[in-house]
């Protein structure tokens, strides 16, 4: 395996096909860069599958031919340094939601690995499913899988609309 | 009688549910793209049947000496996903409560640590032993 490398640079508005294209190749480079360490390759496709997810559910503006959506495209991001895969994400958000997300970021990068766990068994005890699709457990799940604190980033565009930047740190030993 | 056999796809997992056999089972990946139009007829499927069993105390005796099997052999599941198999549990537990018996296998990969400690999370939060099953590849 190299000490550096850019498994998966993407910018553009993310689809469903879009996400089993990039998943599809992510596997791809797993199964033939970390062939020993089925751990690790879950852990990063499941990553992977949350950000995208998000992404995909969440970015409060899509339409493709928006002249923001096209200055400040959705990003997905998978690069290996130092041993560790750092996962890049970006989105668009509407700025009332910022504090949301701040609030549950902080929230998690405050816990302690076993209240992370606990946190996760109570959210999916309580969990319901949004009409977006979601359990509100792909933010808890990033946090229990990296075990690192997550960072993350707002960039103000405009009086409505915020740049969401997100990092995520999976080392490998 | 009703019975699930659902085939798998890349990104949905094969279900099947034989009350004959008494046997449920999920199988492979899941990220499905509509996780609640996959999940909730499975989920209406098992507690209708088991609501319907619960009245008949008959067949609640002869499930002591042979319990329904619900066999997990998850390879991927995502984060909305592991909500719903949280609710087919949480069925389990339910209907144990009111003397139905069951057994749990919870199969995982040998070198798969995480798949078998979310299987210990599933069964600490329904408070219900599970058989873990190690395969190998």
């Amino acid at each position: 395996m190299k000490k550096y490398d850019v498994i998966i640079n993407f910018k553009g508005p993310i689809t469903l096909a879009i996400i089993d294209d990039i998943l599809h190749k992510l596997k791809w480079y797993l199964h033939t860069h970390v062939e020993d360490d089925k751990l690790i390759r879950k852990r990063v496709y499941s990553l992977a599958v949350e950000c995208l997810d998000n992404i995909f559910k969440h970015s409060d503006l899509k339409d493709a031919e928006n002249k923001l959506v096209q200055e400040y495209p959705p990003r997905f991001i998978v690069e290996f340094f130092n041993d560790t895969f750092i996962i890049h994400t970006g989105n668009i958000i509407l700025n009332e939601n910022v504090h949301i997300v701040i609030q549950r970021l902080s929230k998690l990068n405050k816990l302690a690995d076993e209240d992370i766990n606990q946190l996760y068994k109570d959210t999916l005890s309580n969990a319901e499913i949004s009409e977006k699709g979601g359990a509100g457990l792909g933010l808890i799940v990033m946090a229990k899988t990296t075990r690192e604190k997550i960072n993350f980033d707002f960039e103000k565009i405009n009086h409505k609309f915020s740049y969401f930047a997100m990092q995520l740190n999976l080392k490998t030993n | 009688m009703n019975i699930l056999n659902i085939a798998a796809t890349k990104k949905s997992p094969r279900v099947l549910f034989e009350p004959s056999k008494k046997l449920f089972e999920i199988k492979g990946n899941s990220r499905p793209e509509n996780v609640r139009d996959f999940y909730y007829p499975i989920i209406e499927s098992l507690r209708s049947y088991f609501d319907t069993l619960a009245d008949e105390q008959k067949l609640i005796a002869e499930s002591e000496d042979d319990p329904f099997k619900f066999n997990f052999k998850l390879d991927y599941f995502n984060s909305s996903s592991a909500k719903f198999i949280s609710d087919i549990l949480v069925i389990v537990k339910d209907f144990y409560e009111k003397g139905i018996q069951f057994k749990v296998y919870w199969y995982f990969e040998d070198g798969d640590d995480d798949m078998k400690e979310v299987g210990e999370d599933f069964s600490d939060m329904i408070s219900f032993p599970f058989n873990y099953i190690m395969v190998q590849r």
